[in-house]
């Protein structure tokens, strides 16, 4: 057994320096510790999206605002296609109101996903990111507005495919300036067209 | 030499050994000898390093210390399969709304079903959920009064669902008081 050995005290001895510790009860209790938290570990790493629940409509609502006064938001648009294919096609658009200010087109294929449900796309990650780091509004940390975006999806779209548009739009991130700190964050605001 | 070896010792007569290892007998040094000549039996008694083995069960305590959640697990119906995302922010405390398959659940409890809105075809009201979203808001004013409700809910939905019941489940969200809307999902790492 180890031990520090503080001496055998005894009648009429001095007490001795060494003492004893008993390493069974020690070893009990590291083994008691791990085997709780083992039992309550969590391995699985839980995250989320966000979203907005600043719902669109197509139709033209009568405004006194000026079409160039109009904020720019992006819009993401899911082609319609074969749904047994890996790639699709989008369309990432800035419209200001009902005009298209820049369109462009992206063709991404989504990696096969290990757990059968995940899509994700880079491409669109890629071409979302770029185009709101030379379009977007709102870049500076001082700012605290956020660009929009609109996503476009069909009614028959798996949800699974649906995530992996939302992350590639939160794929632009952007500084936050909060009085001293500065913290990093996503560039884009998501919301869905209820069409 | 063993008790059983015959030495007869005098004049002319010969020395009889029992017969016994050869090999490196020669050999000075006699814990050497006695190692590579096998002349030694393994030791029926193991020990065991203490510090070694306390240093690991303390580094296994920190490692899993640092692991630990106190939050513990959410829970999540059976059956929903989470899609994964690489952007993704830390979860937070919040209602949790699931749907697998046809069934919706808050907070693991079953309230209704999405099969009105696949039949309907098109984005609507989901009155169960409305209904429950709106006790829980009406609970928390209740046992917190003078606080703002949350405007937070997360959405477990399984990755095989449809966007229509994502979208109307989304809708029903906002329109009970949860404006503010999140997507529960696997977090994975980013490329490198």
């Amino acid at each position: 057994m180890g031990g520090v050995d503080v001496g055998g005290g005894g009648k009429g001895g001095r007490k001795s320096l060494d003492s004893e510790i008993n390493m069974i009860p020690m070893i009990d209790l590291l083994m008691v510790t791990i085997s709780f938290l083992l039992i309550t570990a969590v391995w699985t790493q839980m995250a989320r999206i966000n979203a907005d629940a600043k719902v669109k409509s197509n139709k033209q609502e009568p405004t006194e605002e000026k079409e160039d006064d109009k904020p720019k938001d992006l819009h993401v648009t899911l082609q319609e296609g074969d749904p047994m294919s890996a790639t699709r096609k989008f369309t990432v658009a800035w419209m200001q109101g009902t005009t298209a200010v820049i369109t462009d087109t992206v063709e991404s294929t989504a990696p096969a996903s290990k757990d059968g449900v995940t899509r994700s796309y880079p491409e669109l990650a890629k071409k979302i990111d770029e185009s709101w780091k030379n379009n977007g509004a709102h870049r500076d940390a001082s700012d605290k507005k956020v660009d929009q975006v609109v996503l476009h999806v069909t009614n028959t779209t798996p949800y699974g495919e649906f995530i992996g548009i939302l992350d590639a739009v939160s794929t632009p991130q952007r500084d936050y300036k909060f009085g001293d700190k500065v913290s990093k964050g996503p560039a884009l605001n998501a919301t869905f067209a209820a069409n | 030499m063993s008790s059983a070896s015959k030495h007869h010792s005098g004049h002319g007569q010969v020395t009889i050994h029992q017969p016994g290892r050869r090999l490196m007998h020669n050999v000075r040094l006699k814990f050497v000898q006695k190692h590579v000549a096998g002349g030694g039996g393994r030791s029926t008694n193991a020990s065991l390093s203490l510090t070694s083995m306390i240093d690991f069960l303390v580094v296994t305590v920190v490692f899993l210390l640092m692991t630990f959640s106190a939050s513990g697990e959410v829970a999540i119906p059976k059956d929903v399969k989470l899609p994964s995302a690489e952007n993704a922010t830390d979860m937070i405390d919040a209602p949790l709304v699931g749907v697998s398959g046809s069934q919706i659940f808050v907070n693991g409890k079953p309230v209704g079903s999405t099969r009105t809105v696949e039949e309907g075809g098109r984005l609507m009201m989901i009155e169960e959920l409305k209904a429950s979203l709106g006790a829980i808001r009406e609970t928390y004013k209740q046992t917190h009064p003078g606080k703002e409700p949350p405007t937070v809910a997360v959405l477990e939905i399984d990755g095989r669902v449809s966007s229509l019941v994502v979208k109307s489940v989304f809708q029903t969200a906002a329109y009970s008081g949860f404006p503010n809307v999140s997507f529960m999902v696997n977090k994975t790492a980013a490329p490198k």
